[in-house]
């Protein structure tokens, strides 16, 4: 390995491999004068769940799509089961639908601390900060196994998925939402008992630890200057984990790159009870709570699904146009033949077409979601926070700024998940046997905790026909498209300064930034000799 | 102290979920207080660059001594073999695996896709995935059916999609305080410790079962009744503790009122999904289910219902999980 490096000298970092959700991605960058000046993404595992549920059982995506991600399998649960409810136009009682909501939420509550503390904030101790004044103290935190924080923010990122598991019967990989509701009819001690692990998670861990003042009174955040102010309040919220981590990005700079396309892609996800009783694709837009939306160029549209489509020019398999997911094919190619017709990934290129910008890539995530939420025409039971878009609008988005909006959905989602449990009624109904329609066509959305995630099922004869999903993880790290252009992490590990080649460590913030299931090893290669230079790994997400 | 190293092939990372949840010990516990040292994990390593390679090839050489290898997911064989459906690190995974598994004393399949194959080997297969001793039931898989570790054991197979956290970290303490001779395989070089009971064992809708009273719908209908006559539960056919030892402490998918998918045994996914198979019991003349408990036959199987229902209480025929 050779740790020198001429800083006018272009040269090539190879990541290998960089992936966790749909298997490992690696990741290609060029460097120019200490700058990443392009990348190329690429997926390389493939296990083609989309070929095995053709001609299955309709409801066989219940039980596989968990398994594509059993980091985020109860966003595919959450999903699929809407792409059935909207095919075979079910009925779906407002207990049911509350139990769907509070389940997909209690994922996410999980997910926030796992990766924040486990991946994220790992490389908050990287040797690159140690001339930090504040270096010492990220050290105490937030090492692994050993920080302070780190342990407790590990330890209870469980227990929100202990609420899962009474509805549910376990997480990871229930299958216990089925088309016309749930399979559960919790009693009096399952909701009081969910109810009280929640209270002692937001005790011990959120309130205690992340953000050292309550729930609402962080909620009453609505700007980056409010933010700034929240920090210099007081010492418990300065010195809390979220206090402290904000300075410290400033001191150390990861408000400076990252920052994308800028454009965002929500599809939505949790829905108002009594609007969604008979759920179709139609009305689902104006049944969500937290708010679908495309943000482009600084304008906002509705969501779409038939604007959705997939481009396989750089991915491994045959095709030679993009397709919307309900004509979708994937038909494999053997990489070998592939990367010589200029293929790079097994990803394929989700793209949208924006009215009067065309089909352009876009960023799913916890990001998008609070740019969508910052958007007009929020209706009463609709998310409606501006503190996001006030963000980008003041310092950017950023490594920093995904992270924030990410952590700021912890104490929000508790609150909604709190609302929706006090609001189950016991005596009533959970579940309406759906007629099982022998054809239709269904598409079912959600947010994972890293973004959008989608079925569209086609069925015919009483089998699957077709299957197409499309994951956060595509969204996001998708290769290039017909038109050349960058997916969003490529984009956005465009510009990012390296400062020590042997160790590229903002790169893994980048990528982690976006919590793509991301496991990379970097190799770096001189541009001119092809001589490999370093090599590293980022390890990956949960 | 043990040394382990842990990757991940085809696999979605639901065992490694699982395995975060874990308790008694917890995961901070067996590395900072049980002395568990996790060479590398895809997402709890620490050692970064040259550092984490040399990790890998120097357990492969010898020079750091593996004690034990854990392989969640499937092994990747396709397309033709080469094993390029699933790279990593520059290598197709196959080279890893085949290397690793020589290199460890004690090498362990965690979750269906490393013991049999899983959900991604089901019909039609399309990266010709397996697993490491097994595909679905038939021994053999990626290393055959013969092959031994150093320590001279099988692949030790911890299934379940996912297996759950203690049949996890239980093993892991067991391995590494001494205990290897205490674990008993059975013919499918599952931990009889945890396999050997039934995931109807403990069960809370047993006494259903017993008089034969089915749950007629899910959601407020799950509040009575067994799912095994309606809703293809395979409880009585499938080996797991599931409910002896509680899913994330708190339950398991049949107290839920979720069937059991045997997701322990090498043939999950049943049926390969096929239409009209899932939640649904595949039943003879459309009333006698096709497959009655392990060790049971039709004959006694229908005897015994006939006499059950006519012995049912009362009670047996309400809600029980009520409010």
């Amino acid at each position: 390995m050779t740790t020198t490096q001429n800083p006018s000298e272009a040269v090539d970092l190879f990541v290998s491999p960089l992936g966790r959700v749909e298997g490992d991605l690696d990741v290609r960058v060029t460097v120019e004068d200490g700058v990443v000046t392009s990348a190329w993404t690429e997926a390389a595992m493939f296990r083609g769940f989309e070929i095995i549920l053709k001609g299955k059982d309709p409801q066989a995506g219940l039980i596989v799509t968990p398994r594509v991600c059993g980091i985020c399998g109860g966003s595919h649960l959450y999903k699929a089961c809407y792409a059935l409810d909207t095919a075979w136009s079910t009925h779906v009682p407002p207990n049911a639908t509350l139990v769907r909501n509070i389940a997909q939420a209690c994922e996410t509550l999980q997910s926030i601390p796992r990766y924040f503390y486990a991946l994220f904030a790992v490389d908050l101790v990287n040797k690159n900060y140690a001339s930090s004044p504040m270096y010492d103290e990220a050290v105490r935190r937030f090492a692994p196994y050993v920080g302070t924080s780190y342990q407790k923010g590990v330890v209870l990122s469980g227990k929100p998925v202990e609420v899962y598991a009474i509805f549910g019967g376990q997480w990871p990989h229930s299958s216990f939402m089925v088309p016309g509701g749930v399979m559960c009819a919790p009693n009096l001690s399952d909701v009081t008992r969910a109810t009280a692990i929640l209270q002692h998670w937001k005790d011990a861990w959120l309130e205690g630890e992340w953000l050292g003042c309550s729930v609402e009174r962080w909620l009453e955040v609505k700007s980056w200057e409010d933010m700034l102010a929240w920090v210099d309040e007081n010492d418990s919220q300065r010195n809390s984990d979220c206090g402290f981590f904000i300075r410290y990005c400033l001191d150390v700079g990861l408000d400076q790159y990252g920052a994308g396309v800028g454009n965002y892609f929500s599809t939505g996800t949790y829905f108002e009870p009594s609007l969604y009783e008979n759920p179709t694709i139609d009305t689902r837009n104006d049944a969500l709570i937290g708010r679908s939306g495309v943000y482009a160029d600084g304008t906002w549209h509705a969501f779409d699904h038939l604007r959705v489509s997939e481009d396989v020019t750089h991915s491994f398999y045959r095709g030679d146009r993009p397709l919307h997911p309900w004509e979708g094919e994937t038909v494999p190619v053997d990489p070998k033949d592939g990367r010589e017709q200029g293929k790079y990934s097994w990803a394929k290129s989700p793209r949208y077409d924006v009215p009067d910008l065309g089909r352009i890539p876009l960023e799913a995530g916890p990001l998008a979601r609070r740019v969508a939420a910052g958007g007009p025409g929020a209706a009463a039971h609709q998310d409606d926070d501006p503190l996001f878009v006030d963000m980008i609008n003041t310092i950017g988005p950023s490594v920093f700024t995904r992270q924030m909006a990410r952590m700021h959905e912890a104490p929000k989602y508790f609150q909604w998940t709190m609302k929706w449990l006090s609001e189950i009624d016991l005596q009533e109904s959970f579940y309406s046997k759906p007629v099982e329609h022998t054809s239709g066509k269904g598409f079912g959305s959600t947010e994972a905790a890293r973004g959008a995630l989608s079925d569209w099922i086609v069925i015919e004869d009483g089998k699957i026909e077709n299957y197409q999903i499309v994951t956060p993880t595509a969204w996001n790290i998708g290769p290039r498209d017909s038109e050349e252009t960058l997916g969003p992490i490529e984009q956005a590990l465009v510009g990012t300064p390296i400062v020590d080649m042997t160790d590229p460590v903002e790169l893994g913030h980048v990528a982690r930034s976006f919590d793509s299931c991301l496991v990379c090893t970097v190799h770096a290669y001189d541009g001119k000799t092809g001589r490999e230079l370093s090599q590293f790994v980022i390890n990956g997400m949960v | 102290m043990s040394s382990v190293l842990w990757f991940q092939a085809g696999a979605c990372s639901g065992n490694t979920m699982s395995f975060l949840n874990a308790d008694e010990p917890n995961v901070v516990d067996l590395i900072v207080d049980f002395g568990l040292e996790i060479l590398w994990h895809p997402s709890l390593g620490m050692e970064l660059g040259d550092n984490a390679k040399k990790i890998f090839t120097d357990c492969v050489s010898g020079e750091k001594p593996l004690d034990i290898f854990v392989l969640e997911g499937t092994v990747i064989q396709g397309p033709d073999g080469s094993g390029r459906m699933d790279m990593f690190a520059d290598r197709p995974m196959i080279e890893w695996v085949t290397e690793l598994c020589d290199a460890a004393s004690i090498v362990v399949a965690i979750g269906d896709c490393a013991c049999w194959g899983g959900i991604p080997a089901m019909e039609p297969n399309p990266s010709d995935s397996t697993g490491l001793q097994f595909h679905k039931r038939e021994r053999g898989g990626f290393l055959g059916p013969d092959w031994r570790s150093k320590s001279g054991l099988p692949v030790v197979n911890i299934p379940g999609c996912p297996a759950h956290p203690d049949w996890i970290t239980q093993i892991l303490v067991a391995l590494a305080t001494g205990r290897a001779g205490d674990i008993a395989l059975d013919d499918l070089h599952r931990p009889q410790t945890f396999f050997k009971t039934f995931t109807q064992t403990g069960c809370t809708r047993v006494q259903f079962f017993e008089y034969k009273q089915s749950t007629t719908s899910f959601g407020e209908g799950t509040r009575t009744g067994c799912l095994f006559y309606e809703f293809g539960c395979r409880g009585p056919m499938t080996h797991s503790p599931c409910n002896r030892i509680l899913w994330n402490r708190q339950s398991s998918k049949t107290r839920a009122g979720m069937p059991c998918l045997g997701c322990t045994e090498p043939e999950f996914p049943f049926f390969d999904l096929a239409k009209d198979t899932v939640f649904k019991t595949q039943k003879i003349s459309g009333t006698i289910p096709k497959e009655v408990p392990e060790g049971a036959d039709h004959i006694t199987y229908m005897a015994h219902a006939a006499a059950a229902r006519i012995a049912a209480p009362q009670w047996s025929k309400e809600d029980m999980f009520v409010v």
